[in-house]
């Protein structure tokens, strides 16, 4: 199978001589379709520097990020962005929802800029919307929701445009351990169903158990690489 | 859709700011349309006067007349030339006309005087001729019984000679075949003030001026109206065309004929608009304010949109629409508000304070434009100058790494 994701040899570093920092040293990872993964580690570790890369949210000092084949370091700026609207879905530690859109526009948003007809991206948000529970609540401005709603409106929003990966930055950081854990149990069970690929960073050992592979990184290194049965 | 109801919403998150800034838009639509409506209503009444009065809208006149005007460039002062000018398209009017210059003598004096040879009848249709007989009366076109023509004479001649109604005055000049012109007149009509600019002038009929520079069935030129002074150009266009296989004349417009009246008029208006610039240059600070701190303040949130994918051209897109709904709004309540006022200036006007004289009779009283340009032009105006200014912080969110915006959040 083809890999969804690759990272060569990748680094990022900040600052230079004495203040130089290596916030990702080196790192090679293959992530395959379907994969539901957590890149764990401290705080500081690279966890979210990591998925910024594959994201492309951020350019690397040397090496390469794959995404399904593609070379997105080699990319422009416009190229990035319509690469990232079709196969990337994000998820952000504080949901970052569009605060003058109620959760169905978050939702629709991306599909409209993929060029996606009314109707349909109509149908596929309250579906959507109705399948992370927030039935009822698509008119909602982002204000008028708990934190737990609104980052169930921001996985509907990565996961609406059915992305080939989804990344989620310390998704359950901003919630208490309950609301979490569901949000965790929703995303597992999407990527069952929709066989999307899930990739995350947490530094919650809960969190973490619910993972079938866990990528361990210390230093911006990668120390362990660990597989787990469902 | 989303686009436009994100950027609507956008410019309604901080209510206190927009108003603001539409304020300073619709001020600025305000000022223009009824700066626009005053200047231009105002130079349209002094060309539709001055036109009508003096020049017509078109001349047609000899080849090289209107460079170097000599009494020997005549056209054709015929009815049957007439009766084929007024058959052109667009021709409403037109009348014919001799100048030239004379010494005047009067009881005891002398004064060099300019002769205009006028038809009578058209002329008091055509101009304001009439209207600005201050003493006696319009002359007649047929001589007197004692066969004197009549003529009337401006105030600046009738003082120097000190010559009133019913007093003789000779003119001496030279006639178009070389001879010696002289005759003697008689004074039905004073003319406009001593500085207006028929003081010097000396109006007789035409047949009188034909005589008495020899140019029988000639003048210098005609005079041409149409109906909208707008159309000189074209009319003087058309008739050039008419007149293509007479090559020894020519149609020309007024703005030739009034060549130095034109520019100092262009001049004013050129100068008018830095009135305008002014009030534009006042607009787009307020704006390009506004927006950039907009921007600014969304810089993190630019950064997520960016993120999930929007391109840098729709941030771009964003900005500008939602700067160009600020103006939009701006200008369609400035067109509300504004309509009234305007309407007064345009159908009642106002009084000047200091009264001026076009083309010798005084206007003391301006009225405003009421057409779709004084409302249109200055809304296109602010609309490209809201389009102008939003294009530097549109291209600062364009531009924006989503993941150091996103580190202000």
């Amino acid at each position: 199978m083809k890999p969804v994701i690759e990272t060569r040899n990748l680094s990022r570093h900040y600052g230079a001589g004495d203040t130089l920092v290596k916030a990702l040293d080196d790192v090679n990872i293959v992530i395959e379709p379907g994969e539901f993964t957590a890149i764990v580690g401290p705080s500081g570790s690279g966890k979210s520097t990591l998925l910024q890369l594959i994201g492309g949210l951020d350019i690397p000092n040397s090496g390469k990020v794959l995404l399904s084949d593609k070379e997105i370091s080699e990319m422009s700026g416009s190229e990035l962005s319509d690469f990232r609207r079709d196969h990337i879905g994000f998820i952000f530690q504080a949901y970052n929802l569009i605060p003058v859109l109620s959760a169905a526009e978050n939702c629709e948003y991306i599909m409209l800029l993929q060029g996606i007809p009314a109707a349909e991206r109509k149908e596929r948000v309250y579906k959507m919307l109705a399948e992370v529970g927030l039935e009822g609540r698509e008119t909602r401005l982002p204000n008028q929701l708990s934190g737990g709603q609104q980052q169930r409106v921001a996985v509907a929003r990565a996961m609406v445009s059915q992305p080939d990966i989804i990344l989620a930055d310390e998704p359950t950081a901003n919630l208490d351990s309950q609301t979490g854990m569901d949000l965790l149990d929703m995303m597992h069970d999407l990527n069952r169903h929709e066989g999307m690929t899930f990739v995350f960073s947490t530094h919650d050992p809960k969190i973490m158990e619910r993972a079938s592979r866990l990528i361990h990184i210390e230093d911006g290194r990668v120390i362990k690489d660990e597989r787990r049965e469902d | 859709m989303l686009m436009l109801k994100l950027a609507f919403r956008n410019i309604l998150r901080n209510k206190r700011r927009t108003l603001l800034t539409m304020l300073s838009m619709f001020g600025g639509y305000f000022l223009l349309v009824l700066s626009f409506s005053v200047q231009f209503g105002s130079y349209e009444q002094v060309i539709k006067f001055f036109t009508k009065d003096s020049t017509g809208h078109a001349q047609i006149s000899e080849v090289g007349y209107q460079d170097k005007p000599t009494l020997y460039a005549a056209v054709p002062a015929t009815d049957e030339f007439y009766q084929q000018l007024m058959a052109q398209p667009g021709v409403t009017q037109a009348t014919s006309r001799i100048v030239s210059s004379a010494l005047a003598y009067g009881e005891s004096k002398s004064f060099p005087v300019r002769v205009l040879g006028i038809d009578v009848d058209k002329e008091a249709d055509m101009t304001f001729l009439k209207e600005k007989v201050k003493q006696g009366r319009y002359f007649n076109a047929q001589p007197d019984v004692d066969d004197y023509y009549e003529v009337m004479i401006g105030a600046s001649v009738a003082q120097q000679l000190q010559v009133t109604i019913g007093d003789e005055i000779i003119l001496i000049s030279q006639g178009a075949d070389g001879s010696i012109a002289n005759d003697l007149y008689m004074v039905v009509g004073i003319i406009g003030t001593k500085d207006g600019q028929e003081a010097r002038d000396v109006y007789m009929p035409l047949a009188a001026a034909q005589d008495f520079f020899v140019m029988p069935g000639q003048s210098h030129y005609w005079a041409v109206l149409t109906e909208n002074y707008k159309e000189s150009t074209a009319l003087a266009t058309e008739l050039d065309q008419w007149l293509v296989d007479q090559k020894r004349l020519e149609a020309v417009s007024w703005q030739v004929v009034a060549d130095e009246f034109y520019r100092t008029m262009k001049a004013d208006i050129d100068g008018g608009y830095v009135a305008y610039y002014i009030i534009i240059f006042l607009v787009c600070i307020g704006v390009l304010n506004t927006v950039l701190m907009s921007v600014m303040e969304r810089t993190g949130e630019f950064g997520v949109l960016k993120a999930i994918g929007t391109s840098p051209r729709r941030l771009f897109a964003l900005i500008v629409i939602e700067t160009m709904l600020l103006a939009g709004i701006s200008c369609l309540a400035g067109f509300i508000l504004v309509m009234p006022f305007n309407y007064y200036v345009a159908s009642v006007g106002f009084a000047l304070p200091n009264p001026m004289e076009v083309s010798g009779v005084i206007m003391s009283h301006m009225r405003g434009l009421w057409n779709v340009s004084v409302f249109l032009e200055p809304a296109l105006i602010v609309l490209g100058s809201a389009a102008f200014i939003s294009i530097f912080p549109a291209l600062r969110a364009a531009r924006i790494v989503p993941i150091k915006a996103m580190r202000s959040l």
